[in-house]
């Protein structure tokens, strides 16, 4: 890193932020990586490898990848358990600077970039007020959670009584398509992200039963006709259950009404997953404020791109529901355009 | 629905119902309203297939259908639903273009009975104050109760309430609970001798004007009888 070099504070340290700033780097642009928890990778570095007998493109491996460029790059600096709390920007020589102030600790410093990349990712939907029992029954997790067990111990047990669930209930668009929460986008990422634990879940541990509870599987990306194929190892009811109860032997009934025979139906399992929506986190709600960004739900409740101030970029799901694989392409993109910003500027 | 036809679509009026402010277009088809409503199955019920038909203008079908009025408006469905959908609002005004004749006998004949009378049964003033002076009578027989009495149109009381017209007619036990808890916690209560119904059955048919003539003659008791608070346990 050198004093002529141009600079860009990349903010967020997940998947989007770290391929931004592994892109940049490679442009020759200096990176301060910024990132408010103690580690590196975001969300996708709690994710489990979906492989089946065969890998199943899932992304999870990605972020590993990207931490260990990144760490690599001289160009790259990295501040974790840090956050933006202040921005000024101006013109010096006609040429636009932020001289952004970084809170870590207790410990304020200033920084001065001449772009901001917001790469600052989502926050899971917490799912406590939906009739789920969530945060009331053990055995009620989110996929987030569920994830983080399989990554962690290489195995999906139930946290009341670490034995090895004979069957599992998915239930889909938990916090997505609602406007009773002002969330009216599909999050996109999680039918197929459900779909795949459960195979996978599946070749771990033969003969565990899965069933999805689900509007319509919105499967999107390259590896469609894959998980398509994989649909049959499921079973697949298009209902999503209103009630969730614990049994006297400490299982999980479910009550919804079934499709096929047009009547109410109670059916009992040893889990429940929950498919938690994208939010926008609190990070990317700060900054939109703090760079005075028009921010109704920043672009997840939008169809258009969000005008940003100029030597401002975004990328990721910060953005709105992304794949790790879209958020890689989505941080090209950014670092891309912050290359030709820095020439024109 | 009456008939497996296919329906014709450009044949359907989709403007007949957009100006219920009820968001029935916005319905997702999720089955949250299904799964969690205490009826659906029932007849073929789902609640998904009314809000459909509003949405298509199905004003024949809707009219005639049995499913609004097998519907128990518990509202669960409107809690549950994540697109904020009003359903019972909406079986309500459903209900309202029935004509009145064809509305479901007891319903109709209730209504008709209170909105001469005062009350869905047309008992007279006597043989309900004779009902509530009897139910009191048996609770002075109970031990500890010997001083209760039955508060009829009492002045300047803390609470009124209403009578559900089952409690002065099949389901008199049921007064005692509730009148032994006021004597023991030494609530200050009264009944109102006229138009203490407190079953609206005009909100359940769809009906406006009955409603609101229903629920006047609510308030004009608490203001004849000077009552601090309203006990409606409906």
């Amino acid at each position: 890193m050198n004093s002529s070099m141009k600079q860009v504070m990349v903010v967020g340290g997940g998947v989007s932020g770290l391929s931004a700033a592994v892109d940049l780097a490679r442009l020759g642009i200096a990176v301060e990586l910024v990132e408010n928890s103690g580690s590196l990778g975001g969300h996708a570095a709690q994710l489990s490898c979906k492989a089946t007998d065969h890998c199943v493109s899932c992304g999870a491996c990605v972020v590993e990848e990207k931490i260990r460029q990144a760490t690599g790059d001289a160009n790259i600096r990295v501040h974790l358990n840090s956050s933006v709390v202040n921005n000024n920007s101006n013109d010096v020589n006609r040429r636009k600077r932020f001289d952004v102030t970084l809170k870590q600790d207790q410990e304020m410093q200033h920084i001065e970039v001449d772009a901001v990349l917001i790469a600052s990712g989502f926050a899971p939907f917490h799912p406590a007020n939906k009739p789920y029992g969530y945060g009331r029954f053990e055995n009620v997790m989110t996929t987030l959670e569920l994830d983080l067990m399989l990554r962690k111990s290489g195995a999906v047990k139930r946290p009341s009584d670490a034995a090895f669930p004979r069957n599992m209930a998915f239930i889909q668009c938990v916090g997505s398509r609602d406007s009773s929460l002002g969330h009216l986008w599909c999050s996109k990422i999680c039918c197929g992200a459900a779909l795949r634990m459960a195979s996978c879940i599946q070749n771990r541990q033969p003969g565990m039963k899965s069933t999805f509870f689900y509007i319509d599987i919105q499967n999107f990306g390259k590896n469609f006709q894959t998980d398509y194929a994989d649909m049959h190892r499921h079973i697949l009811i298009r209902s999503i259950p209103a009630d969730v109860l614990k049994t006297a032997d400490d299982r999980l009934k479910l009550s919804y009404f079934d499709p096929d025979t047009q009547a109410y139906q109670e059916s009992i399992f040893d889990m429940v997953i929950l498919s938690v929506g994208l939010t926008p986190s609190v990070s990317t709600r700060n900054l939109a404020a703090m760079l005075n960004i028009d921010m109704y739900g920043f672009a997840y409740a939008r169809k258009t791109p969000i005008p940003l101030p100029a030597g401002v970029f975004a990328a990721g799901a910060a953005l709105e529901p992304m794949s790790i694989a879209e958020s890689v392409l989505s941080a090209g993109k950014a670092a891309s355009d912050i290359f030709h910003y820095m020439k024109t500027s | 629905m009456t008939t497996n036809e296919p329906i014709s679509m450009n044949l359907l009026n989709q403007d007949l119902f957009k100006n219920w402010p009820f968001d029935q277009d916005h319905c997702l088809t999720c089955a949250l309203c299904s799964s969690s409503c205490p009826i659906s199955g029932i007849d073929g019920f789902d609640p998904r297939k009314i809000i459909r038909m509003v949405s298509m203008g199905l004003q024949s079908e809707l009219v005639e259908s049995r499913w609004p009025w097998i519907c128990t408006m518990c509202g669960k469905c409107e809690h549950v639903c994540p697109m904020g959908i009003h359903i019972p609002d909406m079986m309500r005004a459903i209900r309202s273009l029935r004509d009145r004749d064809k509305v479901p006998g007891i319903l109709h004949k209730g209504l008709d009975a209170a909105l001469k009378t005062g009350n869905n049964l047309g008992l007279p003033k006597e043989d309900f104050v004779f009902i509530l002076e009897d139910v009191a009578d048996e609770i002075r027989q109970e031990p500890g109760f010997e001083g209760f009495a039955a508060s009829v149109d009492k002045q300047g009381a803390n609470i009124m309430t209403t009578i559900h017209n089952k409690l002065v007619n099949t389901h008199t036990e049921d007064l005692k609970h509730w009148w032994k808890i006021f004597y023991a916690a030494g609530e200050d209560w009264t009944v109102p001798s006229e138009n203490w119904e407190g079953t609206n059955w005009g909100m359940f048919t769809g009906d406006d004007p009955a409603m609101k003539l229903m629920s006047g003659r609510i308030a004009e008791n608490m203001v004849r009888l000077n009552a601090k608070n309203l006990l409606w346990p409906e």
